[in-house]
């Protein structure tokens, strides 16, 4: 089997960059192959390049607000080109509330501050399966 | 901290006594307050205190503005205002990166007329002003807006974080290459030394560096290589170390290992003086003895069981006013979740004071001076940050390690330690690793988790505007001398920016034009073309 292709990303003016770090080295070891996208996308040029890398799963680490409003732009970009790659949110801002509310715009999977290693890898593996490209 | 040793590794003893004070010369190690090398406070005498405030900053200036005089109004004595992240990275409210930051963890700031909205009406002739903003473009709004009050420049107190060396990797990125950044560190202060003698230009900000998991030592290490690269800078330019000097503070961390805290500190104020007097050749008694500014640690916080934090930001508190320090805000209790609410901001104010009213603690300057173990303590964090600062420029020039990416990674290295510390217990956090509580259970105080604060969509609109109705050949014509003198290394930056401020320049607008002197993009994101005026 093809490795799982992760793509991870840091969205807006977020200057966080440890947690995506350690994310990408996780999935990493965990036999997936990363696209590091690292600090300072939008929406448009996550979306552009989930397109040229093939990715299977979109991960944004999210440790400031602005999430809030790029990750349902980035959903409906995906809708827009009839592309059905997951999206995994993970970071030190997302309170209850607000995922829920993402899990019902579309998002595949959110993980708060406390989330265990085993338990990302695990949902990431299950649902880059899901993940078909067209 | 199941290990018996400090936070930072240092072995503790069960008991300290008399032996432990062997080799103490009491004249030439600690002194009275007041008197060199200054361990025992920077002052003689007590009960001076110290200026009580809470860092502030949200949304529009004008918002900002009502939340300092709310502060104000509840017995705040300083301000201290951050900008949100694109005022941070030096982007204006209408670049594309900023839409869904503006004003959201700091307050939106790009030019002159948000200046006087921020400050409209306070009293700045009397009250210090400090800002956590890039410091040419905070010197420059206090100062052109004081100019319009026909308040002095020479009254003017205060202080502006000088950030040169580690902004890029921690969380502030200017995107512009450390010798621009450098730049704008001498030329404000130099600016200062002459037009606001009073000023704090030259804020050593340990605080944010530290928040990546640093101990005390390296901490104080990584702040004392920025000091010595500056100060050489600035000797390099022919100014007199007594000048700036008596100018420089340091804004530090302060954490939860309670006697290393004080350690800390007064071993910095040691360091200091020796340094200024020995390395340095100062001679004023003021530049020997360091001003202390200190935030307590938003990293000791946790987002569980908040009312905790509350309990962290006193005990962080106690050990700063025992050390003596000048001027303190405590981190918010909901800082692990939003930026402060004004009930956050009521209780670390209050907090203050209580410490300050109702202890009797500040009675008696230095109180903990001569304890076996206080004393034991500071010796050896002192050593020990003078070890590594010695250690770190036997590497070579910091400014190519800086390049290298070297700092960088021992950010990054200490973020993994703290995580790991964390994980497996070894550094107990109560609430988060040990005496955790069900979710349903963790209520109290935690009304506000869900509460956001909206971007500041308006500044889009209002800003573009502004910008369309200024006189676009007197822009173009400051932004080019902005240019011009940023690219010829005899001037002072500081002019070319208050005239093109006053102008109607925007911050942004001027960043750019220095990074393209630099030979920087003009926009670090390649989204936006450069304004009316160098086309390049």
């Amino acid at each position: 089997m093809d490795k799982i292709r992760v793509l991870i990303g840091i969205l807006g003016m977020d200057q966080h960059e440890v947690g995506a770090i350690a994310v990408s080295r996780m999935f990493r070891d965990a036999g997936m192959e990363v696209i590091y996208a690292g600090r300072f996308n939008l929406p448009a040029m996550i979306l552009q390049m989930t397109l040229e890398e093939g990715a299977d799963v979109i991960g944004l680490s999210c440790h400031s607000w602005e999430y809030l409003y790029y990750v349902p732009e980035l959903l409906e970009l995906l809708k827009e080109k009839k592309l059905s790659v997951p999206i995994v949110v993970g970071g030190s801002v997302i309170t209850p509330g607000d995922a829920d509310v993402l899990t019902g715009k579309g998002v595949a999977a959110v993980f708060g501050p406390s989330a265990e290693a085993d338990e990302i890898i695990e949902t990431v593996k299950r649902i880059a399966g899901k993940g078909i490209a067209g | 901290m199941s290990k018996h040793t400090t936070r930072s590794g240092i072995s503790l003893k069960q008991v300290y006594t008399p032996g432990d004070l062997q080799g103490l010369d009491y004249d030439k190690h600690l002194s009275n307050p007041g008197s060199y090398p200054y361990t025992r406070g920077r002052r003689s005498g007590a009960g001076v205190g110290w200026i009580q405030r809470e860092l502030s900053g949200e949304g529009e200036p004008s918002r900002s503005n009502e939340q300092l005089k709310y502060l104000i109004e509840k017995g705040q004595m300083g301000i201290d205002v951050i900008g949100d992240s694109p005022t941070m990275a030096c982007l204006d409210p209408d670049h594309p990166f900023a839409v869904n930051a503006i004003g959201t963890q700091g307050v939106s700031l790009c030019c002159l007329q948000d200046y006087r909205e921020l400050y409209k009406d306070l009293p700045l002739e009397s009250i210090s002003v400090s800002n956590s903003i890039p410091p040419a473009f905070a010197i420059a709004g206090l100062y052109l807006v004081a100019k319009e009050n026909n308040i002095p420049a020479e009254k003017l107190r205060g202080s502006v974080v000088q950030a040169p060396f580690y902004c890029e990797d921690c969380g502030y990125s200017m995107h512009m290459p450390f010798p621009l950044r450098l730049r704008f560190t001498t030329d404000s202060i130099e600016f200062c030394s002459k037009e606001m003698p009073r000023f704090h230009s030259f804020l050593e900000d340990t605080y944010y560096i530290s928040e990546a998991g640093l101990d005390v030592v390296e901490e104080m290490a990584l702040g004392f290589i920025e000091m010595r690269h500056v100060i050489r800078a600035l000797l390099a330019r022919g100014l007199d170390i007594d000048t700036f000097a008596p100018r420089i503070a340091i804004l530090l961390n302060c954490s939860m290992d309670f006697f290393e805290e004080i350690a800390k500190i007064r071993a910095t104020r040691r360091l200091f003086a020796k340094m200024m007097k020995e390395d340095f050749g100062a001679k004023d008694p003021r530049s020997l003895a360091v001003v202390i500014a200190s935030h307590t640690s938003g990293l000791s916080l946790t987002a569980q069981q908040p009312f905790n934090n509350i309990v962290r930001g006193t005990v962080q508190t106690l050990a700063l006013v025992l050390s003596g320090v000048q001027a303190l805000e405590i981190s918010a209790f909901d800082e692990a979740y939003r930026t402060p609410s004004p009930q956050s901001h009521l209780v670390g104010l209050r907090t203050q004071q209580v410490i300050d009213l109702e202890t009797n603690v500040i009675k008696v300057a230095d109180p903990l001076g001569g304890s076996y173990f206080v004393e034991s303590l500071t010796d050896q964090v002192e050593k020990r940050i003078w070890d590594k600062v010695m250690e770190i420029e036997g590497l070579g020039d910091p400014a190519e390690l800086s390049d290298k990416g070297w700092f960088k990674k021992f950010f990054d290295n200490a973020m993994e330690r703290y995580a790991r510390e964390i994980k497996n217990g070894d550094t107990k956090k109560v609430g988060l690793n040990i005496h955790q509580i069900p979710e349903h259970e963790d209520t109290l105080l935690k009304e506000g988790v869900e509460e956001k604060i909206e971007p500041c969509w308006d500044r889009i609109q209002k800003i573009k505007a502004f910008k369309e109705k200024r006189d676009q050949d007197k822009i173009k014509e400051v932004l080019n001398q902005v240019y011009e003198k940023t690219k010829s290394e005899g001037e002072n930056v500081m002019f070319p920016i208050l005239k093109a401020t006053e102008t109607g320049a925007t911050m942004g607008e001027i960043a750019g034009m220095m990074r393209l002197a630099y030979g920087f993009p003009y926009d670090p994101h390649g989204v936006i073309e450069s304004p009316p005026g160098k086309g390049i």
